[in-house]
């Protein structure tokens, strides 16, 4: 994974007021199919195929659900076949689209890299990367709320990475930053303009931070609490819903079904957003459950954002985007999980300690 | 990041093969000889798996259960336990399946080679073991004794009956076994599959064990052979996972960090330990 974070100050910028920004909107889903933030309902946000540039709203905190629905559908088509004596199968024609993401937050776009190493790792799967491959990544800063917790685990609100270009919201518009040559090419056939001076500056919102061990340790930490009373205190509260799951923007697990029509001739296989947190996931056939309880299920999803993966990528794999947090019926944080580990690994550091005399 | 475009494979789309062979060996339990279309050979190792479809009730993980020194084609065993199983069950010879594969790790015959090869199987385990037994059989000179222990429920639940009348008859294969509840015809042993341990007589440094059985056997199994002063290192089992994707991508087979469809389904004891899930 290529990690090559361009520092704003040393990009050039451009300055868009709101009726250059409406322009430049109107200008990219011209260009390509443009999917961008939009309300949903009163309080809620959502990525979405933008039809009316006026709809598009690049003030938010962040979107129900991640990018990954446009990678890994939650539910698709993987074969379709015909149940003749001779079976046919086929698989539906997948081609690539060129696609621009406005508005992207930056843990968004990190969850995005993050995803291209699981569906490349082992053998690169053609479903996600045909999606993957001619997709631009425009980029936006952002205010963290309370659910926010990205820039404790490594993720800067300006990190450039993945992107082309880089907005920052300014007193009456916007500043673009290009980021790579395809935001470059992207500005020029817009008409941007000369790029500016240094003149205009941007604030860096405020962030106090929320966890109370440097990322970096995280997945020491790991190494110390697989049986720490913390994940049986957790999964007291937790529902076992699995909401988690479908709104984590790195959870790709998946189920598969096969689905015949009423005629009974033709079908299709179907694969379906699975997650970890429901009770068979874990089942085999003969009934017996390797994960057999919430405590198991809790622990085996936070050590796949802050371990398994993660010894192999050496990436963890929690944006801090704050969804599961804020989509927790039970109102269960993972801020919360994560600092009762650091003071349960504390603990154990101490008693140590002591016991060495 | 530049790559993108070059990198994908279709994964999931099955290689439609021939069903030319059905036995019933148990009430349970079918044995299907499959071949693949145009001549093609699976080449799987000892103790892989595929991907089985049945267009119109899914996809499941079945090990091979033949060596591949046996060619043409290969075969698998399949207990009912499901829909999908239930309807494979009701196909004849002339049918075709879809198969993926073969997937995963299998047995790694040449760090076995000039070892005594300790085969421990309870229940539908033998079918995957099969694959190593009779592959060892074909190499019968890479390889020094052959010892298999093979544990049923009951005598009519055992797996290969004419297969297993052959091995009886082979000089140079040690075969014992025993059953949990006898019929009256049964003059074998009686009792679970760890009570064929203790009596061994091994060369504890060049001795492989190889363990494949349900989920419940593998502790007890250990206990005996950790009794004996086998070394952990000498001893590799096969795992059972709801393998969905086999590809490394769906999540279900995961153990800890370990992927069942990659690292597995065979893992050396070693390894088994770092892994609190497992067993």
């Amino acid at each position: 994974m290529s990690s090559q974070t361009k520092d704003l100050s040393q990009l050039k910028r451009y300055f868009f007021d709101q009726n250059t920004t409406d322009r430049f909107i109107r200008f990219l889903m011209d260009k390509a199919q443009l999917i961008a933030p939009h309300r949903k309902g009163e309080k809620s946000y959502s990525f979405q195929v933008t039809t009316d540039p006026q709809k598009v709203v690049l003030n938010y905190p962040r979107t129900i659900q991640p990018l990954k629905k446009f990678f890994l559908p939650p539910r698709e088509t993987l074969l379709e076949f015909e149940l003749n004596k001779k079976p046919k199968v086929k698989k539906p024609e997948l081609k690539p689209q060129e696609r621009i993401f406005l508005g992207v937050h930056s843990y968004d776009m990190k969850a995005i890299l993050l995803l291209d190493y699981g569906f490349e790792r082992g053998k690169p799967e053609e479903n996600y990367f045909v999606r993957r491959e001619k997709s631009i990544f425009i980029g936006i800063a952002y205010e963290p709320d309370e659910h926010h917790f990205a820039q404790d685990l490594g993720i800067d609100i300006f990190d450039t990475t993945g992107f082309s270009l880089f907005m920052v919201p300014v007193e009456k518009g916007f500043l673009v930053f290009e980021v790579d040559e395809t935001g470059e090419r992207i500005l020029t056939e817009f008409g941007a303009g000369l790029p500016l001076g240094n003149e205009i500056q941007y604030e860096r919102p405020e962030y106090a931070k929320k966890l109370k061990m440097h990322h970096n340790r995280l997945p020491q930490i790991f190494e110390h609490v697989y049986h720490s009373d913390v994940w049986k205190k957790i999964a007291e509260r937790c529902v076992g819903c699995g909401t988690c799951n479908l709104v984590c923007s790195t959870c790709y697990c998946f189920d598969v079904f096969d689905e015949v029509e009423l005629n009974i001739i033709a079908g299709k296989r179907e694969r379906r957003w699975d997650s970890c947190m429901l009770n068979p996931f874990a089942e085999v056939a003969g009934g017996e459950n390797f994960r057999p309880t919430l405590e198991s299920r809790t622990r085996h999803r936070l050590y796949r954002k802050f371990k398994y993966i993660t010894d192999y990528s050496g990436e963890l794999y929690c944006v801090g985007c704050g969804r599961c947090s804020k989509y927790c019926p039970a109102g269960i944080s993972i801020i919360e999980i994560l600092n009762e580990l650091i003071e349960d690994y504390r603990r154990q550091q101490e008693q140590h300690a002591v016991a060495m005399g | 990041m530049g790559s993108i475009a070059a990198k994908k494979e279709d994964l999931y789309t099955p290689i439609i093969a021939t069903i030319d062979e059905v036995e019933q060996l148990t009430f349970s339990e079918k044995r299907f000889h499959i071949t693949l279309p145009n001549g093609q050979e699976l080449n799987h190792q000892p103790g892989q798996f595929v991907e089985v479809s049945i267009f119109g009730f899914g996809e499941a993980p079945i090990s091979v259960s033949s060596s591949p020194t046996r060619k043409p084609g290969f075969e698998l065993t399949v207990r009912r336990t499901g829909r999908l199983t239930e309807k494979m069950h009701q196909l004849t010879a002339g049918s075709q399946i879809g198969i993926r594969g073969p997937f995963g790790h299998g047995f790694d015959v040449e760090k076995f080679r000039g070892k005594d090869m300790l085969f421990i199987a309870g229940g539908i385990g033998l079918a995957p073991l099969k694959s190593l037994i009779e592959y060892a059989m074909d190499r019968r000179n890479d390889f020094n004794r052959l010892i298999i222990l093979y544990g049923a429920k009951n005598p009519a639940e055992i797996l290969y009956p004419a297969e297993i009348e052959t091995w009886k008859k082979m000089a140079d294969v040690e075969l014992h076994m025993t059953v949990d509840r006898p019929d009256e015809h049964w003059k074998g042993n009686v009792g679970v599959i760890t009570t064929l341990i203790p009596p061994l007589q091994l060369d504890l440094e060049n001795t492989i064990a190889t363990i494949v059985g349900p989920p419940v056997m593998y502790k007890f199994v250990l206990m005996a052979l950790k009794a004996k002063r086998l070394p952990d290192a000498n001893i590799y089992m096969s795992l059972e996972r709801r393998m969905k994707c086999g590809v490394g991508k769906c999540g279900h087979c995961q153990i800890n960090d370990s992927y069942v469809c990659q690292e597995g389904p065979v893992y050396s004891y070693l390894r088994i330990k770092e892994l609190e899930e497992a067993i």
